[in-house]
């Protein structure tokens, strides 16, 4: 390519390239909705803050009392020891009678609820913690002593 | 020659000189009026074009852009404005006082001197000067010498790499600026806005941008360099925020950055007002701006502000869209390509005139 070729050649390219992005950006500007999630006060009719992160978000741990056998493998999966479950044995029930978990200790790794075998400790899409005072992190699960579910063979939970 | 001043002054005297109050205050007042008048219109759209700027770049990237004050964001140029107002004025210590306190006035001025001849459609025109057209690229240029001075005065490498581009690419572009004007200067016969207005039509084949292809090609690179002359991108090296941090006006801080960042969008407008004008028909419906009602006068302006404030539009548009040039590519581009074509347009737009006797590719010069 002689130089006079390339001087039309760049002309010709400059105005075709500015004229491509111009184009990229005014359907942009025209078409493209904003996905900007306006997050404390405006997220929309009917949303919570949990509705806005997704359905695999580890957020505080929920345990539902009727499913947990009582095997304290979450408590043993735990690394920093923020689970506390206690298991008595009243006549022939063998009942939960504490299930605790310190939010504000949790690092969200998920390793006890990989442990539960029957799926009562999973996670929320609840992920806002702030807090004036650590206590109100302390999550206990349990009110009163309930008895453990049992699993039955061939029956998921 | 029209000229607001003098309409001003002439009811001014009227009705002042009797009562006593001597000839010079009057004069002064009557050249502060339309003065006055002019920097309260600008002010306010200089204001605007920056919430535009947020909402349009916001809009380009999927974002929302400024919604919280006022409905839809609207008051957020002011509350930016009273913030700026509040804070506190920085002097750096190593900084050349004087200068660094003088260099934002200076800018300001030079914009608000600009849009003295912009004929806003109608009779709304502050001054009708006989060399309209050279006084804007005159006293455009002293923006170059504000944003020297204020490079130097801050005693801060970053501001200073700024003032230096800002001044190599400012009168860079000054060239092929003045150059693509003058072509519609050769048609026109006058250097007067007021005039290159009339001698269009209201009709888009009747404006000087369609009236022979050179002035199309003219239009085009006045409006590239023009973007030069604004420091926007993708010419925006004076303050490229990735190199200089924020160029010539890093030091500044509360109102004196306020007045150069008005001064920056405000030129946006007058540059628009300029292309619009000389290019685009400006006001023009085909009516004597003079001698028509007010209505008709009225109209005239809402047609020059819609022109102009979509010019803006692509402006901001574009900066949007390019990312900034190296600067070795800004610098060959003026001086490879548009000084080249500019002088090829105004030669050949000379050649056109002779050739056709005046008429355009469309439509045939009145016979004056």
């Amino acid at each position: 390519m002689n130089a006079v070729t390339r001087y039309f050649t760049n002309i010709r390219d400059a105005v075709a390239t500015t004229l491509t992005g111009m184009k990229i950006t005014l359907r942009y500007w025209v078409k493209e909705p904003a996905i900007t999630v306006e997050y404390p006060d405006r997220l929309g009719a009917g949303k919570t803050a949990d509705d806005i992160v997704s359905d695999r978000y580890r957020g505080f741990l929920k345990m539902e009392a009727g499913k947990c056998i009582g095997c304290m493998q979450c408590m043993r999966a735990c690394p920093i020891n923020c689970i506390r479950v206690t298991v008595e044995k009243a006549r022939e029930a063998r009942m939960l009678t504490r299930f605790g978990v310190n939010q504000a200790k949790c690092m969200h790794c998920g390793l006890c609820v990989e442990a539960c075998p029957s799926e009562a400790l999973v996670f929320t899409r609840r992920f806002e913690g702030a807090s004036r005072d650590l206590r109100d992190l302390c999550f206990e699960h349990i009110a009163a002593p309930v008895p453990v579910a049992r699993l039955r063979a061939g029956k998921g939970p | 020659m029209y000229s607001a001043a003098n309409t001003v002054y002439g009811i001014l005297h009227a009705s002042l000189a009797a009562v006593g109050i001597p000839e010079a205050v009057i004069t002064l007042v009557a050249y502060a009026i339309p003065c006055g008048v002019v920097i309260a219109i600008i002010g306010p759209i200089a204001g605007m074009l920056t919430y535009a700027e947020r909402k349009i770049s916001a809009d380009i990237q999927n974002r929302v852009g400024p919604n919280r004050v006022g409905p839809f964001g609207l008051l957020q140029f002011p509350a930016d404005g009273i913030k700026l107002l509040l804070k506190e004025d920085i002097i750096p210590d190593a900084a050349d006082k004087k200068l660094f306190k003088l260099a934002p006035y200076l800018v300001f001025t030079s914009t608000v001197l600009a849009s003295l001849v912009i004929p806003f459609g109608g009779s709304f025109i502050v001054a009708d000067l006989n060399i309209g057209l050279i006084f804007i690229i005159v006293v455009s240029s002293l923006l170059v010498v504000g944003f020297l001075m204020s490079g130097w005065a801050s005693n801060n490498k970053w501001a200073l790499l700024g003032g230096i581009r800002s001044a190599a690419q400012i009168i860079s572009y000054e060239i092929p600026t003045a150059l693509s004007l003058l072509t519609v200067v050769l048609i026109a016969g006058t250097f007067s806005m007021q005039e290159i207005v009339m001698a269009q039509g209201p009709w888009p084949w009747q404006w000087f941008l369609f009236h022979n292809p050179f002035t199309f090609v003219a239009f085009f690179i006045f409006f590239v360099s023009s973007l030069a002359e604004m420091n926007r991108t993708p010419f925006d090296f004076p303050e490229a925020e990735s190199e200089l941090v924020s160029g010539y006006n890093v030091e500044y801080s509360g109102m004196r950055f306020a007045l150069f960042f008005a001064a920056e969008f405000a030129n946006i407008f007058i540059t628009a007002s300029l292309a619009t004008a000389v290019f685009l028909g400006g006001g023009n419906i085909g009516m004597d701006p003079y001698a028509s009602g007010l209505g008709y006068q009225l109209l005239m302006v809402l047609i020059f502000f819609t022109k102009a404030i979509l010019l803006c539009l692509v402006t901001i548009w574009v900066r949007w869209t390019l990312p900034r040039l190296r600067i070795d590519q800004m610098l060959s581009l003026c001086w490879k390509y548009f000084i080249p074509i500019a002088f090829v347009c105004l030669v050949m737009t000379a050649v056109w005139m002779l050739a056709f006797g005046g008429n355009g590719f469309f439509w045939r010069m009145p016979t004056i």
